[in-house]
């Protein structure tokens, strides 16, 4: 009995810390689950699904607004010096209506979505621990406000590997963003 | 009665939920009322924008006329809904002593927001907003925001969101006031 007692209060207390952490992040309207380190080896390209998930009853614009004057939904990363962001894939938007404008549709993104990068690092990368760190440019709505665009600061992490084939020369990402760990 | 420890975990971890749930949507309704409601009932701060005209205008210049302080945005889709029914209003009771006051919280350009409000066939002012100038009405924290001034200058009713078209005559002619009820005689 003792013992459930003990649950109960561990329950309720992780419950309450869990609700102020909710209503902290809530502010920030969307949350980001960075990836596990991704392996990738010098030289080859690799995607890297990045997880966003938007507060209930919120949607933002997608990629691709069908009105001209809405805030697109951009992802801008800043890799190291010698790690290439060759492409950046954004998933379809959603067409939905809604109740302020209920003969439209918009094209947005709710829930959970997740936007793919391919990354390359160049065969002169030493390999290592590197950050990658970026922004996520949004604007969200609900049913009768709009928030004003915010920005969400992100980063993910990716494990170079040497090249099975090696290389001749090593040199360590540079700034402005390397973290080589090992 | 022994008591199943499974079971009161269930218990605990349903009224935690409820908890967690009823915190965040009490936060959020809580936030949109009390936003700028201490202005109501008090002269409404006076500031002053420039126009897409490129003149500057105070709110102290409408003293004497209803006023529907209107903060938008051309990002914002609700917005959008509201503006036809603005330009309709103004025309209908301008006569009246109404002014619509459109607050511009964008940061395109003025030009943009000028073809913007060009497409929409806006029919009133449109300045170009400061967050110092939100700031004074209790910060604007979401579009559309609408407040009421009467002819007296003090603020009557804020409507944050979007809401009907008769909500919004509805508090048009309250700012109006009797004398303008006298004149749609």
């Amino acid at each position: 009995m003792t013992a459930a007692r003990v649950l109960l209060a561990l329950a309720l207390g992780s419950s309450l810390a869990a609700a102020q952490d909710f209503s902290r992040t809530k502010q920030d309207w969307i949350s980001f689950h960075p990836p596990e380190p991704v392996e990738i080896h010098r030289g080859s390209s690799t995607s890297i699904e990045l997880g966003f998930r938007i507060a209930s009853g919120l949607h933002i614009n997608s990629h691709l607004p069908r009105q001209e004057y809405l805030k697109k939904t951009e992802l801008n990363l800043d890799p190291p010096t010698d790690i290439v962001i060759e492409k950046v894939r954004y998933p379809a938007g959603e067409d939905q209506s809604f109740p302020f404008a209920p003969e439209e549709k918009l094209s947005v993104y709710s829930g959970d979505f997740s936007i793919a990068v391919l990354v390359r690092p160049l065969k002169t990368v030493l390999p290592a621990k590197y950050a990658i760190h970026g922004v996520l440019k949004y604007q969200a709505c609900d049913k009768a406000v709009c928030y004003p665009p915010k920005q969400l600061p992100l980063s993910f992490e990716v494990q170079i590997l040497k090249n099975p084939g090696g290389e001749k020369r090593r040199n360590p990402a540079q700034s402005p963003h390397a973290h080589p760990s090992g | 009665m022994k008591r199943d420890p499974v079971i009161l975990i269930i218990v605990a971890v349903v009224i935690s939920l409820m908890l967690v749930f009823g915190i965040q949507k009490t936060r959020h309704q809580s936030s949109r009322q009390t936003s700028g409601s201490k202005l109501q009932g008090q002269l409404a701060p006076d500031f002053a924008l420039p126009s897409l005209e490129g003149r500057t205008l105070k709110l102290s210049d409408f003293r004497g006329k209803a006023v529907l302080l209107n903060f938008w945005a051309t990002w914002c889709e609700p917005c959008k809904v509201e503006m036809p029914w603005f330009v309709e209003l103004q025309s209908k009771y301008g006569p009246q002593g109404l002014q619509v006051l459109g607050v511009a919280m964008d940061d395109s350009g003025s030009k943009e927001i000028a073809e913007f409000s060009r497409k929409m066939g806006v029919n009133y002012p449109i300045l170009i907003g400061k967050d110092a100038v939100g700031d004074q009405y209790g910060g604007i924290p979401y579009l559309p925001s609408s407040f009421y001034i009467g002819r007296d200058g003090k603020v009557i009713d804020r409507i944050f969101g979007l809401v009907s078209r008769s909500d919004i005559e509805a508090d048009i002619q309250k700012a109006l006031g009797p004398t303008g009820q006298v004149a749609e005689k």
